[in-house]
């Protein structure tokens, strides 16, 4: 519908599949669907992932009406745009609810193919730069998660989830090596150290709505993928040995991206590294088990809300400023008063500030790591979450009361085009505030959780 | 695996060594096109390695394996990026490869040796089949080809020679994986390819007209 070429519809169309979406998502939510229906499986993950998938994707069509007219020169058609973004959202969709992991794996494979061309949508060369980067290594990378198939297939002579959940532990070393080349597949793609090159260059040029999709749902679609092959070890005695890997490579990755946030002179790659950061714990989280695996989904969740919030305010300050440099943006307060509050609440939320639901889901997983007794875990946990929360707010801080500079006529901190508006201010207020209730909804597990880690 | 005749047996480990031969020898290359021939090529030699697994194992899925990989692979994807090379004939060539050559070959070499002493010490005791060293070698060589390179064609070589590692050895450990998941994989790379020489064509349009600015891609 997205591709007829009458102006108005694609909008139209994309915000009417957008809320169907929302609406089954809710309905399974409702009905605590699961079981396997056809080629179709779903539990809670499952229904977590597709409410999340859902909202941000009706939230990110809203707010391209409002992005899209600071581009005038796009790399495709705006209805193609919309088109792809519609494709994009089924392919993810289709990676969390289908019964096979075969098919989850070529799921994943196709959102790269779907989105590429979203990210090179304003046709500078860094965007087209940054989307080839992104569709060679992204691809290059998932090679690894086929291989991790066939050798699930090798192995188990079923690539059906349902299936392989019902059977015992899979003892053998073909199973423990599936999991490793899963790693190194889905983990390039949900940004996971050392394979995570792709992800600020994308991030940051992609357009706003596109960022906060990468961010919020992409990423932990990957995780998710990951997941399915992880947890078929669950018992076996390599699982031990892959779990400490999951844990080590999601250690590794909070705490680089960490390091690397404070250097960054672009805003949006500042984000992108927060992101990486939260896809490194969340990856800690689901490994650990446990009140952990709670604390990751919570954090699944109020990080995709938190951090399309950020993206969209991002995109506000960029299309106000016409620049995505941390030193020509200073002083957003005194020309966007709302967007500039809004920036630096979603700047706390994803890092972890409580009570937003960031900051429950990490509380949680240290809680875990704390109770296993996996002490440098813990340490190294909160060395980034410390380093982060404060690398990440000082800098926004920085932008949003700074000094305002005086504008030029080099192209650097020149008045945009457009102000906020109103379309622009309520969508992020929307998510950030979804993500505030997230936090405070899930406060009774914190009390549980102290209990369990014997604080 | 089955007891293979000799003969069956024999012209696999010559495939093997071929389609390696030509990894080298796309490692070796500056000129694009020849590089995507060479891809061509090896992807019709791959073609022939699943027929002779098909009349060893009689497995049906090989035989269509074989003539999606022909079609795909070793016709449809070289044409669409042939005629990439054709549009811009400035790109013809690598640039600022040539002199590192001679070094990118030996470092090529190296790989295969590392990988086949890699895959014996780790994957030859859960993976008893010698040949399967070949894709896990010609899947590093894809590799190196992609970060070695800095033309989008040319790394587009070098995914689909991972690519045809993979199909290779899933050939090998898994061939009766489900054909549509092997259908399905083949027009993903359709779409990567496709996406990819898209964006190759606006690279080079944007280079002729702008200014280098690449370093805020950095960091």
């Amino acid at each position: 519908m997205s591709l007829l070429p009458r102006e108005g519809v694609e909008v139209a169309s994309s915000l009417a599949a957008a809320v169907l979406t929302v609406g089954a998502a809710l309905a399974m939510l409702a009905l605590a669907t699961s079981g396997v229906f056809g080629y179709f499986y779903a539990d809670g993950l499952t229904r977590t992932m597709v409410i999340t998938i859902s909202s941000i994707y009706l939230t990110s069509v809203a707010y391209s009406v409002f992005y899209l007219k600071r581009i005038k020169e796009p790399l495709i058609r705006f209805r193609w745009y919309y088109s792809l973004l519609d494709l994009f959202v089924f392919t993810m969709l289709l990676a969390v609810t289908v019964n096979d992991l075969g098919f989850v794996w070529i799921a994943v494979e196709a959102t790269t193919v779907t989105s590429a061309l979203l990210v090179a949508l304003e046709r500078e060369r860094t965007s087209v730069e940054a989307a080839w980067r992104y569709t060679l290594l992204v691809s290059a990378g998932l090679v690894a998660s086929l291989l991790s198939v066939i050798l699930v297939f090798y192995s188990q002579g079923t690539l059906t989830i349902s299936v392989l959940l019902t059977r015992t532990a899979a003892s053998d070393l073909v199973m423990a090596v599936a999991v490793g080349f899963a790693l190194v597949g889905y983990g390039t793609k949900a940004g996971i150290a050392p394979m995570h090159a792709w992800l600020p260059d994308a991030h940051s040029e992609a357009p706003s709505p596109v960022s906060a999709m990468f961010s919020g749902i992409l990423l932990p679609t990957s995780i998710y993928a990951l997941l399915r092959t992880f947890v078929l070890l669950d018992g076996s005695p390599a699982f031990e040995a892959m779990r400490n890997l999951l844990i080590g490579f999601g250690v590794f990755t909070a705490l680089l991206a960490a390091v690397i946030m404070g250097t960054q002179r672009n805003y949006k790659r500042m984000l992108a590294y927060s992101s990486m950061e939260n896809m490194g714990i969340i990856l800690v989280g689901f490994a650990l088990g446990g009140v952990g695996a709670v604390g990751a989904v919570i954090q699944v969740v109020a990080h995709a809300f938190a951090k399309s919030s950020a993206f969209y305010e991002a995109g506000n300050i960029l299309v106000a400023f016409n620049s995505k440099s941390m030193a020509a943006v200073q002083g957003v307060i005194g020309r966007l008063k709302v967007s500039g509050s809004l920036f630096t609440l979603s700047c706390l939320a994803v890092t972890g500030a409580p009570p937003f639901g960031v900051f429950i889901g990490e509380f949680l997983i240290i809680s875990q790591a704390m109770q296993a007794g996996d002490f440098l875990v813990v340490v190294l946990l909160a060395v980034a979450y410390v380093y982060t929360f404060v690398g990440l707010n000082s800098q926004a801080i920085r932008m949003v009361f700074g000094q305002r500079p005086p504008l030029q006529e080099d192209g650097s901190a020149q008045p945009g085009l457009q102000k906020e508006s109103w379309l622009s201010i309520a969508v992020p207020l929307v998510n950030l505030t979804v993500s505030l209730a997230i936090g405070l909804y899930m406060v009774p597990e914190i009390s549980q959780a102290i209990a369990g880690a014997g604080l | 695996m089955a007891v293979v005749p000799t003969i069956s047996a024999d012209i696999l480990g010559l495939l093997g060594i071929v389609i390696l031969l030509s990894a080298l020898y796309m490692q070796g290359q500056t000129f694009v096109d020849p590089t995507i021939r060479a891809i061509s090529i090896q992807s019709f030699m791959l073609t022939t390695l699943f027929s002779v697994l098909f009349v060893q194992s009689g497995d049906l899925n090989l035989l269509y394996l074989a003539g999606v990989t022909a079609v795909v692979r070793g016709v449809l994807i070289p044409t669409v990026m042939l005629r990439q090379v054709q549009a811009f004939r400035h790109s013809l060539r690598e640039t600022g490869t040539a002199q590192r050559i001679p070094s990118l070959v030996i470092l090529g070499v190296i790989m295969v040796i590392g990988g086949y002493a890699v895959f014996r010490a780790v994957l030859l005791p859960i993976l008893p089949n010698p040949l399967i060293s070949v894709p896990f070698v010609l899947l590093l060589l894809g590799f190196l080809l992609i970060v070695t390179r800095r033309n989008a064609l040319m790394q587009m070589t070098g995914f689909l020679e991972e690519e045809n590692a993979v199909l290779f050895a899933g050939a090998l450990i898994a061939p009766s994986i489900p054909l549509l998941i092997e259908f399905a994989v083949v027009l993903d790379i359709l779409g990567v390819v496709l996406v990819g020489v898209l964006l190759s064509a606006t690279r080079n349009v944007l280079q002729t007209l702008e200014a280098p600015d690449l370093e805020q891609l950095s960091g």
